[in-house]
């Protein structure tokens, strides 16, 4: 019996093939541990702001000072988004003037709802790609094994004396492409399935917020009507 | 920039990480030490017993039992005989009386000559015995040196035939067939017989197999050394892995 076989020898022995899935399945993994990473620092820092932000905006400010605040700012998050592309598209239309009530409101709620848009999309970035490995890794993983395997009894045909140690080793290297591939998916299937549910509930606030700054627009639109 | 800003510390994060897992692996996971410690019992436990080179005769020899067994003991000194106190005596004339004094006093100038004497004779015998213990120590050491070379060969045999070994379906736990092996200086094999008979033939017959099957073995090249143990020897089969 040789020494021990240590499971990087069982990769360095394995053929091409099945150490070509081994390499993709392990970048795969570490990408993926990145967005992962990426995405929990970044949904974090969402709820924060829109935490910050609820709680700015219910203090009673003067909107229009708020706005003024916010307009000239560069890297806006998410929610103060929704609310300048809002906010903005009002006072445009008001400032313009000779438009009525209903209109203003139809512009706003337009101009709000691609700003929801593209926040989802910017909350949703890397998601599919954590989607794609959960569900395939195991896939390209049970590939290599189905390969190593396979040519490991093809090599058994040749012998004279087929022995459980002759097959052994080159089973055991296949294998490890199976555990390779689900040491990649598990991570994203939990990591996609988390981040897409902070996701729902961050959209959530942000929908029932620009609902907010609806309502709230839409009675400023209409008592500034009735004042003319 | 953006991207720099955003993705080089989850990138390392996720670095690491690989590398603390590639590291327990490296470092922690001996997946085939283990295994061969518990699914791989040993097949058969095969002991050489050495045959001493006066059990050589016709009749086939008991089965001895493996050797450096003599320990060396130094002989136990004899016990001092008390010698009986008697100096009694006897007050029967006056006359006696003064001759017996001077009897208990040559009586006793004897006594101590012979105590003398017999002190002399026991420090004597202790001195010899202690020599006798260390001549045997040593031999018992120079016996042990060789018991261990001798070992190292019987290990060799031993896995040798044991991968030559196949045994018959029928083979049970507690099944034993004792083989007398006989070798030349070569270590070539000139004969093998049954001394103890399993009771199952097939396995007898697998069992003299496996030794036929290894036909030389190697043999240490001290021929002081094979003689004492490699000429002949006996080879115990016993299949200890089987479930049933």
């Amino acid at each position: 019996m040789p020494e021990q076989l240590s499971i990087f020898e069982l990769i360095a022995n394995a053929s091409l093939l099945v150490q070509l899935v081994m390499a993709l399945l392990v970048l795969a993994s570490v990408v993926s541990w990145m967005m992962i990473f990426q995405r929990w620092f970044f949904l974090r820092r969402s709820l924060a702001e829109v935490d910050a932000f609820e709680d700015h905006f219910w203090s009673g400010i003067d909107l229009r000072k708020f706005y003024g605040e916010l307009e000239g700012d560069e890297g806006l998050n998410g929610i103060e988004n929704v609310f300048v592309s809002g906010f903005r598209e009002f006072t445009r239309l008001s400032d313009q003037g000779g438009a009525d009530a209903d209109a203003i409101m139809q512009g706003v709620q337009r101009a709000m709802r691609v700003a929801l848009t593209r926040e989802e999309a910017r909350l949703e970035t890397h998601l599919p790609f954590l989607a794609t490995v959960g569900s395939t890794s195991p896939y390209v993983g049970l590939f290599g094994t189905v390969w190593g395997i396979m040519n490991s009894f093809r090599s058994l045909a040749n012998m004279s004396q087929a022995t459980l140690a002759s097959v052994a080793p080159g089973i055991s290297e296949a294998l490890v492409a199976t555990a390779m591939g689900l040491f990649a998916a598990i991570p994203a299937v939990i990591g996609y399935n988390r981040f897409s549910a902070r996701v729902e509930g961050l959209m959530k606030r942000y929908e029932a917020f620009s609902d907010e700054l609806t309502t709230i627009l839409h009675r400023a639109a209409h008592s500034k009507a009735a004042e003319d | 920039m953006y991207l720099l800003r955003e993705y080089t510390f989850p990138l390392l994060l996720a670095v690491t990480l690989h590398g603390a897992a590639v590291f327990a692996l490296y470092s922690g996971w001996n997946p085939e030490q283990t295994r061969e410690n518990i699914i791989q019992p040993r097949a058969v436990v095969a002991n050489l017993l050495v045959l001493e080179p006066k059990a050589q005769a016709k009749p086939k020899p008991p089965p001895p039992k493996p050797a450096v067994q003599q320990q060396p003991k130094p002989a136990p000194a004899p016990a001092k005989p008390k010698p009986d106190p008697q100096i009694a005596e006897r007050k029967r004339a006056e006359e006696a009386a003064k001759r017996a004094a001077e009897e208990a006093q040559r009586e006793k100038a004897r006594k101590e000559a012979e105590r003398q004497e017999r002190l002399a004779r026991l420090s004597e015998l202790a001195q010899t015995s202690l020599d006798e213990a260390i001549a045997q120590e040593d031999a018992a050491l120079q016996a042990g040196t060789e018991e261990m070379v001798a070992q190292s060969y019987r290990l060799g045999i031993y896995e040798l035939v044991r991968q030559n070994w196949s045994r018959p379906p029928s083979a049970r736990n507690g099944m034993s067939a004792k083989l007398l092996v006989e070798l030349i200086p070569t270590g070539e094999l000139v004969a093998v017989s049954i001394v103890e008979s399993s009771g199952n033939a097939a396995f007898d017959r697998s069992a003299e197999q496996a030794v036929r099957q290894a036909r030389r073995f190697e043999v240490p090249e001290d021929n002081g050394v094979f003689e004492r143990h490699f000429r002949q020897f006996y080879f115990l089969f016993q299949p200890e892995d089987l479930l049933r």
